[in-house]
């Protein structure tokens, strides 16, 4: 019984994280695809290099993009490619807190096994 | 036809993007095939790379994943337990998946996703849609796992208490589901959900939306890949996120009210003509 509902506020927390990272990024999109249509008066995709998300790896990009915005301008395209930045901090947070949740539970076997894999994520992520 | 693409190439916009993937993503819910499955054959047919369309299509599945998943984690059907250690094994398949595509020759992509989208008639198994797995005996590995678990069935009106068993074959089964994941950038969820109720014994619907909240890493894994690949166009991506993800929550929506025959009619046309059209390309490219 205890089990079960201390499992139910990871449960809960899981759920909050991927409403709120797929709400918040699709709503990026929507408003990025919006803003493309204004500024550039089509909605052409084209497929130059300069187009692809193209970095060493995702945080390099993320980290990028966010200093990019820091400084202001906020294009069309930035914002397209936080709501990507945002899909896909989804379920790597979501990750991230199971790995917070078993280790504050003290439950090792779930927590080594949420740790593989956040570790297996991270460093592909990093493309190490 | 798919890889003939100059730089300055205009395939496709993302309003058309838009629309066709609110219906892809409407059809891949109520079939149960995804929107991935679906959507890269239709932009391969409109002349997008198909490896362009893998990588934006694998984004796209955490959105569509994460967005269904979050109701049913939360009602908790899903079994979080069983997603975590059966990720261990999908991510690593994902990774692998999404490396053999960056290189591979695209003709073959074509004919193993034709070849992988026959999987999806194991969901139209009348066996495992039966009734809950009775007097499952437990192996000591999967006890170790604490994987077991129980939810309340609104149609059956009762709670449901279930065991599950074979831990230690679902895992390496699960390594396949991943690598097919990454390579072809979809869901995988058929043969996820055979996996799950054939081997392992899950319910029905647990094996379902467990299916679902492990996509979401494993399509996560395979588009870390794809990201350091070059192959991943957010112009591509955006709007098939969006389109998608409304389409699925129309069609998860309606699902209940249409019959039967009607969805597996629908899913026998679907799945014929996709293979057909990946076929056609792989035969016809050069």
């Amino acid at each position: 019984m205890k089990r079960a509902l201390s499992e139910e506020k990871l449960d809960s927390l899981i759920s909050y994280i991927l409403i709120f990272g797929v709400l918040v990024s699709v709503a990026l999109e929507a408003l990025g695809i919006a803003g493309y249509y204004s500024s550039n008066g089509n909605l052409n995709i084209l497929f130059r290099p300069s187009f692809a998300m193209k970095e060493t790896d995702f945080f390099s990009y993320a980290g990028k993009l966010f200093q990019e915005l820091s400084m202001g301008g906020w294009s069309p395209m930035q914002v397209l490619g936080l709501g990507i930045v945002v899909l896909m901090l989804t379920p790597y947070l979501r990750v991230v807190a199971s790995v917070l949740y078993f280790g504050l539970a003290r439950n090792p076997k779930y927590l080594l096994i949420t740790l593989f894999v956040l570790l297996v994520l991270t460093a592909s992520l990093l493309q190490l | 036809m798919g890889q003939k693409v100059g730089p300055e190439s205009k395939l496709i916009d993302m309003l058309s993007v838009l629309i066709i993937s609110i219906f892809a993503g409407f059809l891949g819910s109520l079939t149960g095939l995804g929107g991935g499955s679906i959507m890269i054959p239709v932009l391969v047919a409109f002349g997008v790379p198909v490896k362009y369309a893998i990588a934006a299509s694998m984004v796209t599945i955490i959105a569509t994943s994460s967005g269904s998943a979050a109701s049913y984690v939360k009602e908790r059907i899903t079994n979080v337990k069983a997603a975590f250690y059966l990720e261990m094994f999908t991510i690593v398949g994902a990774i692998i998946g999404a490396t053999i595509t960056s290189f591979i020759a695209p003709r073959f992509l074509y004919f193993f996703f034709a070849g992988f989208l026959l999987t999806s008639f194991l969901g139209l198994s009348e066996h495992l849609r039966g009734e809950f797995p009775k007097r499952v005996k437990q192996d000591r590995f999967s006890k170790w796992l604490e994987l077991d678990g129980s939810y309340y069935d609104e149609a059956a009106k009762k709670k449901v208490s279930y065991k599950m068993k074979n831990a230690h074959l679902g895992g390496p089964c699960m390594l396949i589901a991943g690598l097919a994941a990454g390579m072809l950038g979809i869901g995988a969820g058929a043969f996820k959900v055979s996996i799950h109720e054939l081997i392992l014994k899950m319910p029905s619907k647990v094996s379902t939306t467990t299916s679902n909240f492990i996509i979401g890493i494993t399509a996560l894994a395979g588009a870390s890949v794809y990201f350091a690949s070059g192959l991943l166009f957010v112009g591509l991506a955006a709007p098939m996120a969006v389109g998608t993800t409304v389409g699925a929550l129309v069609g998860g929506r309606i699902l209940n009210r249409l019959p039967n025959r009607l969805v597996r009619y629908l899913f026998l046309v679907i799945v014929v003509a996709l293979i057909v059209q990946m076929l056609y390309e792989g035969i016809t490219s050069t």
